[in-house]
């Protein structure tokens, strides 16, 4: 029970990154690596800002603005300046590393020592058999609570516009709208979910670390992909939902591959094997019923 | 005789029954990634537990998890230890060290290994106070023996050059610690910050030719790319000293270093004294390891046409 809450947790968090790079991977197709490095700068803040006195939850709207920023940046390096869309990404990446290092002061802060959104007098006053429960339960709504945000804000014009951008470019120019800017928003909303998801895993792990980043566009896509792949079948289902799934669904993997007990040598391997068989069960549910 | 007979049943039966009843322990061994100094403390900390009695397949199980250098694995690795309700969390290396502390929330108990600052890492508060149910052994480097040692062998030099990433704080804080030390044996440091492997080649090539030898810190990234930094410098007819005997082994002249499985060793013992209820993480002082080692690679020492003088040759630990 208590691992399958572990992973629940922890892929909600990850699920409000998965989001973010829904955006930008799926609705733009925007291959945005900035990522890596706006997911460290969430948690660089939250770390210096918590390590400062500041309030816990004050710390998830300043990471949202920087992430906005370090997004936007992406975007007019692109737009702006004509550089390609992957080297943009990573143009910013390799800049907010420094600056990640600058904003932290140094690349490890532990946090131990002070109140994070999930430990503080709050959460230490409820009654002891609910206190396990309640950073799942938390977590569970803050992605909730951003999907439907972004639900809502793709059904109006400007995220109609958005999703236009990355099907028919085209579509947008005859609505005399110019996608460039619509680009540079779509990446400043995508990069702000994935700033406020390493805001909320710095608070969750209780310490910033530098090399957070490596691998976090790799792990968004998967999610992503994983989600979408596994659930197209059903129709209901909107994609902002099946992107969360699949990110509680990597994370299970992962756990799975761990509690197998192999030789820790395989954990790659293993987790590597388990999302194929994922991917091609889903594939092939979804045949049968094209078929019916 | 059937007295005696009935005693020996009875103390049979008595060794049996404490065997069966001993206590059963389940310790999770979390380690940051694969090298070889980390590998060393992991055989040294279960040797620690053996020492005390605490045998893997007897009364221990071990969990053993490798994060294989991925942040985002050490959390759920911690998070796992923590729901199969282990008796006691070892992190291996810094990150994971913090990742199980965090997971163990006050309930279990934790040992760091090979964790370079513990303060900075927010394991020991600044009055040298653990701040939590966490101890373990510190490897704070023997910068200045080193130091000494790199004037006698290299009595010309004048700069060392020290290749470090960013993104570790042990190499850091270890980098502090040798420009404040450096004056003292007439040398200048000259740092090189890298952020990934791939860097290396390039701040090599511009860090060689300003220095008259290299140092290598315990620096996980710099020490998983060894053999190109030791290329690189063999090529520039400039020797390269390590921290640790793994790195003596793999072709650096020498080491003041640390032995790794004397520091698992020492974690290993504390962990018995917390398993057994002997006393409580939280109290157990966290220890440095202090006494050096000169390794020496006999080969390389040949190759650069050193010789050591007697001071030196006696302690030495040649490796071939």
């Amino acid at each position: 029970m208590a691992q399958v809450i572990g992973v629940l947790e922890q892929g909600f968090i990850y699920a409000i990154l998965a989001l973010g790079v829904y955006i930008t991977f799926r609705i733009l197709d925007f291959p945005d690596m900035s990522v890596d490095a706006t997911f460290p700068l969430g948690a660089a803040v939250t770390a210096i800002m918590i390590s400062n006195g500041f309030h816990p939850w004050l710390t998830l709207p300043v990471s949202m603005i920087c992430g906005a920023a370090a997004g936007a940046i992406t975007g007019l390096i692109h737009v702006k300046l004509h550089v390609r869309d992957l080297l943009s990404g990573i143009i910013v990446m390799t800049g907010l590393y420094s600056i990640n290092l600058h904003i932290a002061g140094r690349a490890n802060v532990p946090l131990f020592n002070f109140d994070t959104m999930f430990k503080n007098t709050f959460v230490s006053g409820l009654p002891s058999g609910t206190q396990a429960y309640f950073p799942v339960i938390l977590l569970f709504l803050l992605a909730l609570l951003c999907k439907i945000l972004m639900d809502l804000y793709l059904s109006t014009r400007s995220g109609f516009l958005l999703k236009a951008t990355g099907d028919n470019p085209t579509l947008v120019a005859s609505l005399a709208e110019d996608s460039g800017k619509v680009k540079i928003l779509g990446l400043s909303i995508a990069n702000a979910l994935v700033a406020l998801s390493g805001s909320v895993m710095c608070q969750y792990q209780r310490y910033f670390d530098i090399s957070m980043g490596t691998g976090t566009l790799v792990l968004a896509v998967a999610s992503v992909i994983l989600g979408m792949q596994l659930l197209r079948g059903l129709r209901r289902l909107k994609a902002t939902s099946a992107v969360i799934i699949g990110s509680v669904l990597y994370k299970g993997c992962v756990a799975l591959a761990l509690s197998m007990g192999l030789s820790p040598f395989d954990l790659k391997l293993i987790t590597a094997a388990l999302l194929l068989i994922i991917i091609v069960i889903g594939g092939k549910n979804r045949k049968v019923k094209y078929h019916a | 005789m059937k007295r005696s007979i009935a005693l020996f049943v009875a103390l049979v039966l008595v060794l049996l029954a404490t065997f069966a009843l001993a206590e059963q322990y389940t310790v999770g061994i979390g380690q940051f990634a694969e090298h070889g100094s980390l590998d060393n403390c992991r055989t040294g900390f279960i040797d620690g537990l053996a020492q005390e009695g605490i045998v893997e397949g007897q009364n221990l199980t071990v969990i053993y998890e490798n994060a294989q250098a991925d942040m985002g694995i050490t959390q759920q690795i911690a998070s796992q230890f923590a729901a199969k309700n282990v008796d006691l969390m070892v992190g291996i290396a810094t990150p994971m060290a913090q990742a199980c502390y965090n997971a163990a929330d006050g309930k279990i108990p934790v040992i760091f290994n090979a964790v370079s600052d513990p303060v900075a890492s927010g394991f020991v508060n600044a009055d040298g106070i653990n701040a939590g149910m966490i101890t373990g052994v510190s490897d704070a480097l023997p910068v200045a023996a080193q130091l000494a040692t790199i004037r006698v062998m290299l009595p010309d030099a004048k700069r060392i050059g020290i290749l470090y990433t960013t993104s570790e704080t042990n190499s850091v804080s270890t980098i502090a610690t040798y420009k404040s030390l450096c004056g003292e044996y007439g040398f200048e440091i000259e740092e090189m910050g890298i952020s990934t492997s791939a860097d290396i080649p390039l701040a090599l090539d511009a860090l060689l030719p300003k220095v008259d030898c290299l140092s290598n810190l315990t620096d996980n990234t710099v020490v998983q790319a060894l053999a190109l930094v030791l290329d690189k410098a063999n090529t520039a007819k400039k020797p390269v000293f390590g921290s640790e005997i793994e790195q003596v082994k793999n072709g650096c002249i020498a080491a003041e270093g640390l032995d790794y499985v004397q520091l698992g060793k020492q974690c290993g013992i504390m962990a018995a004294l917390v398993l057994k209820g002997e006393a409580s993480a939280a109290d157990i002082p966290y220890q440095i390891i202090t006494e050096p080692s000169l390794y020496v690679n006999e080969a390389v020492l040949a190759s650069f046409g050193i010789t050591l003088n007697e001071e030196l040759a006696v302690r030495a630990h040649a490796i071939q």
